[in-house]
């Protein structure tokens, strides 16, 4: 056989190819959306949950960072209130010197 | 249907928007690949149409299965597809020489096996004659001249579909071809053909 005559059967094959049935294609579209998974990224999101109180107040306040930030100096303020002024010194690396702001009233706290 | 409207998506995307739940890319995916396989597994089958419509639905059942993992640009659908169909049909070709087998053993004063290509040929028609020609080629043969000559694949195609070289391709389609020719060679009266080929 030549190769033009195969060429031309097999190119008239090619047109000639089987067609699915009805039937098969239904079968296959019902397999398909039987197994096809389920829209769940199609759903819409879940409205977020209403703040509570607290939140709502630290959020007014700005936030974490912020209601860390006011934290940390309450506690170094509570801090610097309960030690003496010698022990503030060697922070200051400066000598403190007890001030008499009113020399001249203790004769308001004397008897007699 | 308003799913055209916007152009033909790809195979690929199509398969995303299938494991997104998408009804309309289930169908064009039925539409679009049912028919290449059945058309496939029919001549890799020898013309048998319920083992055809069997291996179609069953590579479309896993094809609708492995969606959900389907990563683009590693493989194409139809790729894909025409492999997983390729190993179904030899699962099924293997199932049928061994029932032969074992027909022959039980019945050996009955058994007809079937006909031989040359039988067929003086029978049938031009597409029956090529069926039975098709039969007789070693299944690789086979496989590379439906893909490349009837299901009209590129070389680079086939390799990716038979997990092989494109040389290899080339050679298999090229010694299918001879060896079509030699099958149906001397039958171009059956075939329609005159004798010095070049009549048209």
């Amino acid at each position: 056989m030549q190769d033009d005559d195969l060429d031309r059967l097999l190119a008239q094959a090619a047109r000639t190819a089987p067609q699915p049935s009805d039937a098969l294609m239904q079968r296959v579209l019902a397999d398909a959306l039987a197994l096809q998974p389920q829209a769940a990224a199609l759903r819409p999101p879940a409205p977020p949950a209403r703040a509570g109180l607290l939140t709502r107040l630290i959020g007014a306040i700005g936030g974490g960072p912020a209601l860390a930030g006011l934290g940390t100096a309450a506690v170094f303020g509570i801090v610097l209130g309960y030690l003496s002024p010698s022990t503030l010194d060697l922070f200051t690396g400066a000598s403190t010197d007890v001030a008499d702001f009113f020399p001249d009233a203790d004769f308001l706290t004397t008897e007699g | 249907m308003a799913f055209d409207a916007g152009g033909d998506p790809s195979d690929e995307a199509l398969m995303v928007l299938y494991a997104n739940g998408d009804r309309h890319a289930a169908l064009a995916l039925t539409q679009r690949i049912t028919p290449r396989v059945l058309a496939y597994a029919s001549r890799l089958l020898s013309g048998d149409r319920a083992e055809a419509e069997d291996v179609a639905q069953e590579t479309m059942l896993r094809l609708w299965k492995v969606a959900p993992q389907w990563r683009q640009g590693e493989t194409r659908v139809t790729t894909w597809s025409y492999r997983v169909a390729t190993n179904l049909c030899i699962d099924r070709q293997r199932a049928r020489v061994r029932k032969r087998l074992v027909a022959l053993d039980d019945a050996p004063e009955t058994a007809d096996a079937a006909p031989r290509a040359e039988d067929r040929l003086q029978e049938s028609g031009r597409m029956a004659a090529l069926e039975a020609a098709l039969a007789e080629l070693p299944d690789r043969q086979r496989q590379a001249v439906v893909l490349r000559h009837l299901e009209g694949m590129t070389n680079p195609e086939i390799a990716a579909i038979m997990e092989i070289g494109v040389e290899a391709v080339e050679s298999l389609t090229a010694r299918g071809k001879r060896a079509l020719s030699a099958l149906l060679a001397g039958r171009k009266a059956a075939l329609g053909y005159e004798d010095d080929g070049h009549a048209g």
